[in-house]
C-alpha cells in the first residue's frame, strides 16, 4: 500500500467535505429561513382582555420573539366597529411579527386553518343573574364554537379557554368537537398560579422569578385550592420549601389561600374593570411554556382533561401541575397529599362535577 | 451577572395607555429582554385605588423582569432615581373647553414636573412626552428643568410614523417590517407632516423608493397624509376610545430605539430640540428624522426638500411657534 497516496487522498476527501459543509452553511444562513406564520385565534377579541393580550402576541411574548403570527380575531355582530378599531391599530402598531390580521364576526372565517386557539369570548355573570342563565347561555357558546373549530382550526390546534366558566365551558367544547385531541383542550388556571407566586414573592420579599412550583388545583373559581406544600425559593444557599421559610401554616393555609381565591375580586374593587393585564400576560404564558416547554425543575398550573390522577374524576377538565415537553403536557405524578390538600382538592372537584351536570341538563 | 434594573417612570400610569405600557415595559419590549426595571407609577389622587390595582396586577402577573413596583401620587417619590420618564398623565381636552384653558392647565403640570424630574431623577434621564399637545408640554418641561440636557427631552411622533408606514405597508400589500425610512417632520397634530419622499421597500430586487412603488402622487400627496394625520379621530370613531394600545406600542418603540440604537440604514421619527436644521426654528421641540447609537440621538442630514415639503414643514414649525407664544402667556 502506498501511504502517501492514501494520505493525499484522505486529505483532499476531508477538504472536499468541509468545503461543502461551509458552502451549505453560508447559503443556509444567506436565505436567513424564516419560521412560517402560526395563526392564533382571539374570541372575543373587542374586549379588555383581547385589547391586553393582541398587543402582547404580536410582540412574541405568547410564542417567542422570532415567530411570525397571523392573529385572527372574532366577536359579535354589535363589537364590530369596536374589533375593526383594534384592526386599525394593529396596522398602525408597525409589529415586525405580525405578517397578517383578520377581524371577522363569522366564526368560520376566525377559525380557519388555526393553529392556537384563545376563547376569551362569553357572557359574563351580570348583577341579578341566576348561575343557570349564565351556564345555559355559554353551554350554547361553547357548543357552536366547539363545531366550528373541528370543522375549520388546523390539525392539533390547541385551545385555551379563559371565558368563565372556564373549566366547564373548556368541557363543553371538548364534548362537541371530538376529533380535537382531548388533550389539546384546556383551560386558563396560570392567572391563580402567577397570583399565588407573586403573593409569596411579597411575602417573603424575593423576587418573584426566584419563587416556583406552587399549584393551583382543580376550578378556576373560590373553591380552587393554591398549594405550597411543594413550592420552592431559590436562594444563595439552594432551593429552600416555602413552608419552612415562611413559617406561618396558618397563614399559609388561611388568608393566602382566601387572598389567592378572591384576587379577581379584589381588582374589580380597586379598578372598577376586571383584571386584563394580568389575566392577558397568564394566557401568554399558559400557552408559551405548552409550546417552547417548561424550565428544567418547573411545574406550571393548567387546566386540562382529567385521566383519574389523583384520584381526580376522569374526563373533568381540572386545574394540575403540568411539566411540558414538545408541545404537549404531563401531570406531575407522586407528589404527597396531606389530609388538608385532599379534602380540598375533593371540594374543587365537586363543584366541577355539579357545574358539569348543569351544563349537561341545558344539553338535553 | 444580571443587569442592575432601570427604573422606568409612567405618569399617567391609571389610565388606558398606562395599563397598556406597564405590561410593556415589563415584559421587556422597551428595554430589552434582558433588562430588569423597577416600575414607577405615577397618578393624580383621585386615581390612587385605580393605580393600586394596576400595581396589583403588575405583582399578579410574576413577570420575571419586573423587579420593583413604586405606584404613587407623590411626584418627588416617583421620580426619585428614574433612568427612563414616559410622561403620559396630562390634561385632556374636554369638550367646550378652550385651546387657552387646556394649554393654561398643562403648562402648569409640565412645569412642577419639570422640577421634580430635575432634583429627583437619575443622570442622564431620558424623557418622552406623550400627553397632547405633546411636542409643547415637552417644550414647557425643557424650560422648568434646565438641568436636564435639552437632547434628554423629546415628544412621541414615533405612532405617526409607524401609522404612515402601516398605511403604505396596506397600499403596496407588503410587510410592514420591509417598509422604512417615513418621516413625520413637525407638531404631533394635524399639521404634522408624513413625509415618503425618502422611504423604500424592500423587495426580491432591492431596495425600491415607496412614491416609485405606489405610483400614485396624488394618494400620496393628499389621501395618504390626511389619513395619517387624522387617523387618531378614526380610531376613537371605531372603538370610542382614544389609540392606547398603538400609542403604548410607539412609546416602546421610541425609547427602545433610541436607548438600543437604530438599525443599520433605518431611521425613525422622533420630537426632538431643534438646532436649526432644515430651517426649522431652533428652540423648538420638532418631529425630525434621525439615528440613534450608544443612547444618543442625530438629524439626519442633508436630505432633498422639494418645494411641496417646504411649505408643510414650514407650516407645523408656524403652529408650534403659536402654541410656544400661547404658553408662555400662560406662564406669566
Amino acid at each position: 500500500m502506498d501511504y502517501t497516496k492514501l494520505l493525499e487522498k484522505a486529505i483532499v476527501v476531508s477538504s472536499s467535505v468541509a468545503l461543502f459543509c461551509n458552502v451549505i452553511k453560508h447559503i443556509w444562513s444567506s436565505t436567513k429561513m424564516e419560521k412560517e406564520p402560526v395563526k392564533v385565534l382571539v374570541t372575543g377579541a373587542a374586549g379588555q382582555i383581547g385589547y391586553a393580550l393582541i398587543p402582547m402576541i404580536a410582540r412574541g411574548v405568547m410564542l417567542g420573539p422570532d415567530q411570525p403570527v397571523i392573529i385572527h380575531m372574532l366577536d359579535i355582530e354589535q363589537a364590530a366597529e369596536a374589533l375593526h378599531g383594534v384592526e386599525m391599530e394593529l396596522i398602525d402598531g408597525a409589529f415586525p411579527l405580525l405578517r397578517g390580521v383578520v377581524a371577522t364576526t363569522d366564526v368560520a372565517e376566525a377559525c380557519s386553518d388555526v393553529n392556537i386557539a384563545i376563547m376569551l369570548g362569553g357572557i359574563p355573570r351580570r348583577e341579578g343573574m341566576e348561575r343557570k342563565n349564565v351556564m345555559s347561555r355559554n353551554v350554547s357558546i361553547y357548543k357552536a364554537q366547539a363545531l366550528a373549530l373541528e370543522q375549520h382550526a388546523a390539525a392539533d390546534c390547541k385551545v385555551l379557554v379563559v371565558a368563565n366558566p372556564a373549566n366547564t365551558n373548556a368541557l363543553i367544547l371538548k364534548e362537541f368537537a371530538p376529533s380535537i385531541p382531548e388533550k389539546n383542550i384546556t383551560c386558563l388556571t396560570r392567572l391563580d398560579h402567577n397570583r399565588a407566586l407573586g403573593q409569596i414573592a411579597e411575602k417573603l420579599q424575593e423576587h418573584v422569578s426566584d419563587v416556583k412550583n406552587v399549584i393551583v388545583w382543580g376550578n378556576h373559581s373560590s373553591t380552587q385550592y393554591p398549594d405550597v406544600n411543594h413550592a420552592t425559593v431559590t436562594t444563595n444557599s439552594g432551593e429552600i420549601s416555602v413552608r419552612d421559610l415562611i413559617a406561618n401554616d396558618k397563614w399559609l393555609n388561611t388568608e393566602f389561600i382566601t387572598t389567592v381565591q378572591q384576587r379577581g375580586a379584589a381588582i374589580i374593587k380597586a379598578r372598577k374593570h376586571s383584571s386584563a393585564l394580568s389575566a392577558a400576560s397568564a394566557v401568554c404564558d399558559h400557552i408559551h411554556d405548552w409550546v417552547l416547554g417548561t424550565p428544567e425543575g418547573t411545574w406550571v398550573s393548567m387546566g386540562v382533561c382529567s385521566y383519574g390522577s389523583y384520584g381526580i374524576t376522569p374526563g373533568l377538565i381540572y386545574s394540575f401541575p403540568v411539566t411540558c415537553q414538545n408541545g404537549k403536557w404531563s401531570i406531575v405524578q407522586g407528589l404527597k397529599i396531606d389530609e388538608f390538600s385532599r379534602a380540598k382538592m375533593d371540594a374543587t372537584a365537586n363543584e366541577l362535577l355539579e357545574e358539569k351536570s348543569l351544563a349537561y341538563s341545558f344539553l338535553g | 451577572m444580571a443587569k442592575q434594573p432601570v427604573r422606568v417612570l409612567v405618569t399617567g400610569a391609571a389610565g388606558q395607555i398606562g395599563y397598556a405600557l406597564v405590561p410593556m415595559i415589563a415584559r421587556g419590549v422597551m428595554l430589552g429582554p434582558d433588562q430588569p426595571v423597577i416600575l414607577h407609577m405615577l397618578d393624580i389622587p383621585p386615581a390612587a385605588e385605580a393605580l393600586n390595582g394596576v400595581k396589583m396586577e403588575l405583582i399578579d402577573a410574576a413577570f420575571p423582569l419586573l423587579k420593583g413596583v413604586v405606584a404613587t401620587t407623590d411626584v418627588v417619590e416617583a421620580c426619585t432615581g428614574v433612568g427612563v420618564a414616559v410622561m403620559v398623565g396630562g390634561f385632556p381636552r374636554k369638550e367646550g373647553m378652550e385651546r387657552k384653558d387646556v394649554m393654561t392647565k398643562n403648562v402648569s403640570i409640565y412645569k412642577s414636573q419639570a422640577s421634580a424630574l430635575e432634583k429627583h431623577a437619575a443622570a442622564n434621564c431620558k424623557v418622552l412626552v406623550v400627553a397632547n399637545p405633546a411636542n409643547t408640554n415637552a417644550l414647557i418641561l425643557k424650560e422648568f428643568a434646565p438641568s436636564i440636557p435639552e437632547k434628554n427631552i423629546s415628544c412621541l411622533t414615533r405612532l405617526d410614523h409607524n401609522r404612515a408606514l402601516g398605511q403604505i405597508s396596506e397600499r403596496l400589500k407588503v410587510q410592514v417590517c420591509d417598509v422604512k425610512n417615513a418621516i413625520i417632520w413637525g407638531n404631533h397634530s394635524s399639521s404634522q407632516y408624513p413625509d415618503v419622499n425618502h422611504a423604500t421597500v424592500k423587495t426580491p430586487s432591492g431596495e425600491k423608493p415607496v412614491r416609485e412603488l405606489v405610483k400614485d402622487d396624488a394618494w400620496l400627496n393628499g389621501e395618504f397624509i390626511s389619513t395619517v394625520q387624522q387617523r387618531g379621530a378614526a380610531i376613537i370613531k371605531a372603538r370610542k376610545l382614544s389609540s392606547a394600545l398603538s400609542a403604548a406600542s410607539a412609546a416602546c418603540d421610541h425609547i427602545r430605539d433610541w436607548v438600543l440604537g437604530t438599525p443599520e440604514g433605518t431611521w425613525v421619527s422622533m420630537g426632538v430640540y431643534s438646532d436649526g436644521s432644515y430651517n426649522v426654528p431652533a428652540g423648538l421641540i420638532y418631529s425630525f428624522p434621525v439615528t440613534c447609537r450608544n443612547g444618543e440621538w442625530t438629524i439626519v442630514q442633508g436630505l432633498p426638500i422639494d418645494e411641496f415639503s417646504r411649505k408643510k414643514m414650514d407650516a407645523t414649525a408656524e403652529e408650534l411657534s403659536e402654541e410656544k407664544a400661547l404658553a408662555y402667556s400662560c406662564l406669566s
